[in-house]
């Protein structure tokens, strides 16, 4: 199967190297042509342009950093917009808005094309391990298409309906998940102050109801206060502030989402936009005064 | 009266020592060979010991005896199951609880009953309490008729309610000055868990009472950690169930969000479960909040109160928790609103439009 492949970031060239070791043709691009490099040598093919990926491959994903880097490369010049047609799959992975996913998918669906969008859970170790999750929505018969790749990329694949109906998906869990680990930095903290081992903490944690693999990976880089990127902390702020933003249009009450909301940007302003989201750790721990 | 019990679980015995086990708890169930996760530094699971053939030692401090006769007050949600583990295991057991009629279940698998902690307390070698928050556990402790009347050298309290840092200490420095030992042994799980003798305790105090009763929290739990000074444990508690409470807030949050944007929760819950988010506590929850149905395994009220607690506990250490300070609002809602003997998960009520009315 012929896939192309738009988008070598942290996930998008994770997930394009997977594609290939299970037999995939892949052709990418990328912004910047050098990260392309790494691909080339295992095997991929490089072309300058969305359009001329997509004019080449039958399906095409994108896994696009945000909703104007996901737009980019539909509608500028050059873009897949110019050569997506009947026949052709555009498969958007990118997290969005629903809206931005519903524009996507009108101008995709008006030049002929065939539309899905298919967010993913999961950050770079599963995209590298192939155990991602697909929570893919819109034509449905596309989806059925791509189950081959999906099935590489990806441990379990969602279909929810409607476009829009995955990226908001996707927002709902990443709101949770920012909000957990905000509530996992007070613990930490907390537990420090107190006069408690954190060490400790992740233990009892790990035995009981609350356990879960986020805190079991990501405690102990914390507590070391180091915070290698595997998911960009600016991104998962831009995540909080979309789900907010769909509990706004919504007027649903979400004062937890709200507050960790605060703590991201604070962090965002301390400059941990590119560190892992664990990172917004250090709002807490930058605060205690020295012992 | 003893005898000597051979185990056939010889892990971690040391070679000319043999379990030894006073004829009041015969049968240490099969459960008991796990391994066990406690603190610094690591401890097998039964404490190598002799009983001492003179029956002049009943000093219960030292490591040489099992308790033989053991207290247990407050027969609520969770004393309740406790107590009975205990009995099931074949301990003599006293129970009080201030409406008497919920040690029924208990009497009727042999528990004796006292009209007040202090006769409990004064006639078992070791007492524990399980009570609901630290009004309770300061006046059964120290009230009138109280535990601390009743305590004397030789016998041990182990309380394991959750209360504040300085409850606990307020508790064990009136314990102490009768001579007796005290331990704070707060655990996390609920209701299931402690039918099926798998909570987890989080123990702080006197060390040498942490290893006599290390039996019997084994009868009733999964594991134990050892945390050193006494506040140590409730301090523990208390950050663990700030996580827990703002956790279910948040979840209650997407829940609530994924249906008013035509999603269907359900499916939210299952994509959570696949995800580095899973936890146990969002698949046994979600389907019963989907359902806006809250069978009580821990109370609202208790979720709050723990909650206000770990705020008291981040303010004596100028330490900001603005999540937790954003959840705790969402559940004195909840109490307000008439929740509080719900499950804590009851708090996804406080976010929809118009709540539901509860029985």
């Amino acid at each position: 199967m012929e896939i192309g492949f738009l988008g070598l970031g942290i996930m998008g060239k994770a997930i394009s190297v997977n594609l290939l070791r299970h037999g995939f043709k892949v052709t990418v691009w990328n912004r910047t042509l050098s990260k392309c490099g790494e691909l080339v040598e295992l095997g991929a093919s490089v072309e300058e342009t969305p359009a001329a990926v997509v004019k080449k491959c039958q399906y095409t994903i994108a896994m696009l950093s945000d909703p104007s880097a996901a737009l980019s490369v539909v509608f500028d010049k050059g873009g897949v917009l110019e050569q997506i047609s009947s026949g052709k799959g555009y498969i958007d992975m990118s997290t969005v808005d629903a809206d931005t996913a519903s524009k996507i998918s009108e101008a995709i669906l008006a030049k002929g094309g065939q539309f899905l969008e298919a967010p993913v859970s999961g950050s770079k170790k599963p995209a590298e391990d192939g155990q991602l999750v697909i929570l893919a929505a819109g034509n449905e018969a596309l989806y059925k298409e791509v189950i081959p790749a999906f099935n590489v990329i990806g441990k379990k694949s969602f279909y929810l309906g409607q476009v829009g109906n995955g990226a908001k998906m996707k927002l709902v869990v990443n709101m949770i998940m920012g909000s957990m680990m905000n509530a996992f930095s007070e613990g930490l903290v907390l537990a420090d102050r107190s006069g408690l081992e954190p060490q400790v903490l992740l233990d009892v944690l790990d035995l009981g109801g609350i356990a879960n693999p986020m805190f079991k990976l990501k405690g102990p880089t914390m507590i070391g206060r180091s915070y290698p990127p595997a998911f960009p902390l600016k991104h998962q702020q831009k995540d909080m502030r979309l789900a907010l933003a769909l509990g706004d249009e919504n007027a649903v009450s979400m004062p937890i989402a709200a507050a960790a909301n605060e703590a991201f940007k604070k962090a965002r302003s301390m400059g941990l936009g590119d560190l892992d989201f664990s990172a917004v750790h250090e709002t807490l721990e930058a605060l205690k005064p020295p012992h | 009266m003893s005898f000597l019990v051979k185990t056939s679980y010889s892990h971690n015995l040391a070679s000319t020592a043999m379990l030894m086990c006073s004829s009041f708890c015969p049968q240490i169930p099969n459960q008991f060979r796990r391994r066990p996760i406690s603190s610094f530094p690591a401890r097998p699971l039964f404490s190598v010991s002799f009983k001492a053939l003179s029956s002049q030692a009943n000093n219960a401090s030292t490591k040489d005896e099992l308790p033989a006769r053991i207290g247990f007050l407050g027969i609520g949600i969770m004393g309740s199951p406790m107590a009975q583990n205990l009995l099931k295991a074949g301990c003599d057991v006293t129970v009080w609880n201030r409406t008497k009629s919920k040690c029924d279940p208990l009497i009727s698998l042999g528990a004796e009953y006292k009209s007040s902690p202090e006769e409990v307390a004064a006639s078992c070698d070791v007492t524990f309490a399980m009570l609901a928050d630290p009004e309770s556990a300061v006046d059964v402790a120290c009230g009138k008729y109280g535990v601390v009347s009743g305590m004397s050298p030789g016998k041990g309290y182990v309380d394991v309610s959750t209360v504040d840092v300085e409850t606990s200490k307020f508790i064990s420095g009136h314990i102490k000055t009768t001579g007796a030992l005290f331990l704070e042994a707060p655990v996390s799980g609920s209701k299931k868990p402690a039918e099926d003798g798998q909570l987890i305790f989080l123990a702080a105090g006197d060390r040498s009472l942490y290893e006599t009763v290390s039996p019997l929290l084994d009868i009733m739990g999964k594991s134990r950690f050892y945390l050193g000074d006494v506040g140590n444990g409730a301090a523990m508690k208390l950050v663990v169930n700030m996580i827990m409470g703002s956790m279910m807030a948040s979840f209650s949050e997407g829940l609530l969000l994924s249906e008013k944007v035509g999603l269907d929760p359900n499916v939210l819950v299952e994509v959570v479960s696949q995800g580095a988010i899973s936890a146990p506590m969002y698949s046994m929850k979600g389907p019963s909040m989907v359902q806006s149905r809250y069978p009580t395994a821990f109370p609202l009220k208790h979720q709050q109160k723990d909650l206000r607690l770990a705020l008291g506990l981040a303010e004596s250490v100028s330490q900001p928790i603005p999540i937790a300070a954003a959840a705790n609002e969402l559940y004195k809602v909840a109490k307000s609103h008439g929740l509080s003997d719900q499950d804590f998960s009851a708090v996804i009520e406080t976010l929809k439009g118009k709540l539901q009315k509860q029985q």
